[in-house]
């Protein structure tokens, strides 16, 4: 039955943030005895007693005294309590808080180009399969040729370099005071838009490839089914074929692949934050990299694998929607 | 009899990077009113493309076609538009695939796939198609039609399948209805009740029927006239009865011999040695002659032409076989 | 089942076998277009890398030289030279090739031997193995990568090898997938029925009937894993995450935005080091594509049919109608049965 096929799929959903939840509370206690020892390495000036004093410090701050069952047990309380732990920046702020300040503008980046780019890759994949071998076709062939070759960073710096700097179009680095004086107001948006307008671009070329390219093959996939010459032989209109017959049932892949991107838009969207400077999570990651603050590099792993998992249950959901034979059974 | 269906000189090839697939030559194909003609042959000989050709389902690319004639109810239909065309497949002819499970659409239900010829041949409502999909669903012996045509294509088996594309062929009673291997999926009991209700339907309805198959148990069943193809020519055209009982190609004879018998006893069962020629490289002369016992240096050299043979007999062959099987 | 023979003697056979089936594939790959394209960048990329230090006119690393900063392209410099310390950009691009090469290569085959192996135990044994597999496919799955490998990174050392473990430790799960899928088809196929109706034990089976039917898909993978790692490594570099003491592309991008290169207009700066990485992955995606296209052909033709249409002859294709006419005495004139072949060399073309 499908409500059972629904229930397991979000039971399923769950295990696997489960599975990585507990990934995220082990992988900074890989190759260390004592978690204090990873958060607070030893330096070279420091003497033995000095750094077993700070340890024992460290230790009681971040909870590592007790044994590391009841330190996971005290993870996942606060999890549930919304608690993601404290970063290590000065005056100890709230994990959870640093990142909800920068959400929204990595949001910003990510569901716009999500949006353009798939809309209007669905656009080119539906036009390059029914005008399939003419121009059109060959234009997008040769350029997902092209562009699967060249890095999304690369073609940023491209774009920062020739419409910023050489043609001054767009703000080649993001403007500090976009944050900091952000107001709801007109002016207030369009400089939002200004300064996402070239990471936006960067990241939306290949993913408009992307979904056009796979969008195109799963029409044409379609179109060679012997459904489709069943809905010629009945004499029905090019138009209900197409989009009654054909495009309803290519949207399943389509879906899947939607789901599957998502993943790979998140990773990519931090390279893309660094090269503008970007005030989101992606730049928030690398700070707290390049200071080793796990806490607050954990929680937006967290975070981020969290919203995978949700939109991948999503896209589930609605290829259940469209696709009757869905019961029970893996459809990957 | 006025024929329903004159098809004349029908040419289909494939270009391929690997040369030039020579899917049928020159066929012609008549068929009577109300009349069950049978197209056999191997898989691979043509009939299923001529089949498609008479609907003219054949795209092209990949395929190019040259006609001199389909003339359908008395009208030549080479040169109607597409949007004519479209008029006239599913209300004046239709068909029947050989796979119902991949011919149907699997997102949609069985009734909304029928109700879709009604709405769009007739005009209906959504409301007044669903009614007569459900009375085709009856009349073709469907149990429990109203339930049924809100199944998806999945949800039933392979005999019910196929009577819903028996009911979606004959749903706007056309004139004639192409048959392309309608049992080959099906069990053979189920087989032969679906083709028991397809001749039914026929004849009750008055519809031609064009039956594409290999298996010549099926024409021996149902057909009134039978092609036979082979490498993409008709080799023989015979009245049903005439063709067994006195198959005058030696394909014929071969493909006969094939079939296992329960009333032959002592005659084993033959294969025709050899195998079909790649469609893109036929030898020369008669197609057959590699794997024909009879061969002569005439039949090496040249095609025979379709020769009449009286009482609507025609055989591609020089050297026809007479009743007793010699020369 | 075949007589054993002596283990040496079977081997040699296999060794020879297998040394003659690639030399064939070569041979396929390149008289296909692309794949010549593909295999000429290839073995130029390699040959770069391996002859670096003779290529190179500069050492790359030299940060010595301050009276060359920020120069433009000239016969000297061929790229020019980057301009907070003057190093030799087109040495630099040399060098960049093995760090690209050695992870790009070596990841994609380690990737393509954990992926099969994986793969075909989870298609093959099924049950609870394939479910633990499996499992883990889908969570790494959920994972962003780039995140998970810096962080992973960041615990484990930015060591070159480590980076080369980490990409094949996360890398194998598109393949592993797919290769179960094939397996999955593989173990009702006739031939593998019978190897067990015969006795063979499961690993025989495994090894010697199932792995040879996946193997175009591994062969395939190897090249585009290869690909998608050279992009990641670059994003890596690009990051300062990297091999801190090798010269990558990537680190030169990096270098080339903190060095103001995009201020100074030094676009051969940025455009260097973007073109090898281009060159190296499109090289790599180029040969599994048309591996894939080679082992199978079907994908390819829907395409190349409208090709065919275009460059097609009207005067042949009216010989070829009139020659399956009845009258025409002697059936198919020999130009037109022979021209099926001489034509579909020219389509080729």
């Amino acid at each position: 039955m499908k409500y059972t096929y629904v229930i397991k799929r979000i039971l399923y959903s769950l295990f696997v943030f489960a599975v990585v939840i507990t990934l995220n509370f082990f992988i900074p206690r890989i190759g260390v005895d004592d978690p204090a020892e990873r958060y607070y390495p030893p330096q070279g000036n420091m003497s033995e007693i000095e750094y077993e004093i700070i340890k024992q410090v460290t230790r009681q701050q971040y909870g590592f005294h007790v044994s590391t069952g009841q330190q996971y047990m005290n993870y996942l309380k606060g999890l549930f309590q919304g608690d993601l732990g404290t970063s290590f920046r000065p005056g100890s702020p709230a994990v959870i808080d640093l990142i909800l300040e920068r959400l929204p503008w990595t949001l910003v980046l990510s569901v716009s180009t999500m949006l353009i780019g798939v809309t209007i890759g669905i656009l080119f994949g539906v036009l390059a399969a029914v005008k399939r071998g003419r121009w059109q076709d060959t234009m997008l062939l040769n350029a997902s040729t092209i562009m699967v070759a060249l890095p999304a960073f690369f073609i940023a710096l491209i774009l920062s370099f020739y419409l910023g700097f050489e043609l001054e179009i767009f703000p080649a680095y993001t403007d500090s005071t976009m944050v900091s004086g952000f107001t709801w107001t007109w002016e207030g948006i369009r400089r939002v838009a200004q300064n996402a307008a070239l990471p936006v671009l960067s990241m939306v070329v290949g993913s408009i490839i992307s979904y056009a390219q796979g969008t195109r093959n799963a029409v044409i996939a379609v179109t060679n089914e012997d459904f489709v010459l069943t809905a010629r032989a009945k004499g029905l209109k090019q138009s209900t074929i197409r989009y009654k017959h054909i495009l309803r049932n290519s949207m399943l892949p389509i879906v899947t692949s939607l789901g599957m991107s998502i993943s790979g838009l998140i990773g990519g969207q931090v390279v893309i934050e660094q090269v503008f400077n970007w005030n989101g999570m992606g730049t928030l990651f690398l700070e707290a990299n390049n200071s080793n603050d796990y806490p607050l590099m954990m929680g937006i792993m967290l975070l981020l694998s969290g919203f995978t998992i949700f939109a991948i249950l999503v896209t589930d959901l609605v290829y259940v929607l469209l696709d009757p034979r869905v019961t029970v059974g893996d459809k990957r | 009899m006025e024929p329903i269906l004159k098809l004349r000189n029908l040419k289909v090839v494939f270009p391929t990077n690997y040369g030039v697939i020579r899917a049928v030559e020159s066929v012609d194909l008549d068929i009577g009113d109300r009349e069950c003609v049978a197209l056999v042959g191997e898989s691979g000989c043509g009939k299923s493309v001529t089949s498609q050709s008479v609907m003219r389902l054949i795209e092209s690319p990949p395929a190019l076609t040259q006609v001199d004639a389909i003339e359908f109810n008395g009208r030549d239909i080479k040169d109607y538009t597409p949007k004519q065309m479209q008029e006239l497949r599913g209300k004046e002819m239709s068909m029947i695939f050989q796979d119902a499970m991949t011919s149907l659409n699997p997102v949609m239900t069985v009734g909304n796939q029928i109700d879709e010829m009604y709405m769009r041949h007739q005009g209906d409502s959504k409301k007044e198609a669903r009614e007569k999909t459900v009375k085709a669903l009856e009349l073709i012996g469907l149990p429990e039609p109203r339930t049924r045509a809100n199944s998806f294509p999945h949800q039933l088996s392979g005999g019910m399948r196929q009577r819903v594309l028996l009911a979606m062929a004959f749903a706007c009673m056309p004139k004639l209805i192409i048959a392309d291997e309608p049992t080959t999926a099906l069990d053979v009991t189920i087989q032969a009740q679906v083709l028991k209700t397809l001749r039914g339907m026929q004849r009750g309805c008055g519809t031609s029927l064009l039956l594409v198959t290999h298996d010549l148990s099926v024409v021996a069943s149902i057909a009134d006239t039978v092609y036979v193809m082979y490498s993409g020519k008709i080799v023989e055209k015979a009245p049903v009865k005439d063709l067994f009982n006195s198959p005058q190609h030696p394909y014929t004879v071969g493909l006969m011999a094939a079939v296992p018998r329960l009333t032959d006893k002592k005659k084993t069962f033959t294969q025709i040695p050899g195998t079909v020629p790649h469609p893109a490289r036929k030898p020369s002369g008669c197609y057959f002659h590699p794997r024909c016992e009879y061969a002569t240096d005439k039949c090496r050299k040249e095609m025979p032409p379709l020769m009449g043979q009286g009482g609507g007999r025609e055989v591609r062959c020089y050297y026809p076989l007479t009743a007793g099987g010699n020369m | 089942m075949r007589t054993k023979q002596p283990m040496h003697k079977r081997f040699q056979r296999g060794l020879v076998k297998r040394i003659k089936n690639t030399g064939l594939f070569i041979k396929r790959l390149w008289s296909h277009k692309q794949g010549k394209v593909g295999l000429i960048l290839v073995s130029f990329l390699i040959l770069v890398a391996i002859f670096a230090p003779i290529i190179a006119p500069y050492n790359p690393y030299d940060v010595s030289e301050r009276t060359t900063k920020g120069l433009a392209p000239s016969a000297k410099h061929l790229l020019g030279t980057t301009i907070n310390t003057g190093q030799d950009i087109f040495s630099m691009l040399v060098y960049g090739t093995r760090v690209s090469l050695i992870v790009g290569v070596t990841s994609g085959v380690c990737i393509a031997f954990v992926g099969s192996v994986f793969g075909v135990m989870a298609g093959y044994l099924g049950g609870f193995v394939d479910t633990l597999i499996m499992r883990i496919v889908d969570i790494m799955l959920v994972i962003p990568t780039l995140p998970l490998v810096i962080v992973l990174t960041n615990v484990l050392g930015r060591d070159f090898w480590i980076i080369i473990l980490i990409f094949v430790a996360l890398g194998w799960t598109g393949l592993a997938r797919t290769i179960r899928s094939l397996v999955l088809v593989l173990k009702n196929s006739n031939y593998v029925k019978a190897a067990e109706l015969a006795g063979a034990s499961r690993w025989h089976v495994m090894i010697r009937h199932i792995l040879p039917g996946t193997s175009h898909l591994v062969i395939m993978s190897t090249a585009l894993s290869s690909a998608g790692i050279m992009v990641a490594e670059a994003g890596l570099s690009f990051l300062g995450l990297g091999d801190p003491t090798a010269i990558s592309w990537g680190k030169m991008l990096a270098d080339a935005q903190s060095g103001g290169a995009l201020l100074f207009g030094a676009w051969w700066w940025i455009l260097a080091p973007g073109i090898g990485i281009f060159l190296a992955v499109f090289s790599f995606m180029r040969l599994g594509i048309v591996m894939e296209e080679i082992a199978n052909p079907r994908m390819k033709q829907t395409s190349s049919v409208y090709k065919i249409f275009k460059s097609l002859d009207g005067s042949y294709i009216e010989d070829v109608f009139n020659s399956m006419d009845d009258d025409q005495k002697l059936g198919i004139p020999e130009t037109a049965r022979q021209g099926g072949k001489t034509h579909g060399t020219h389509l080729e073309a």
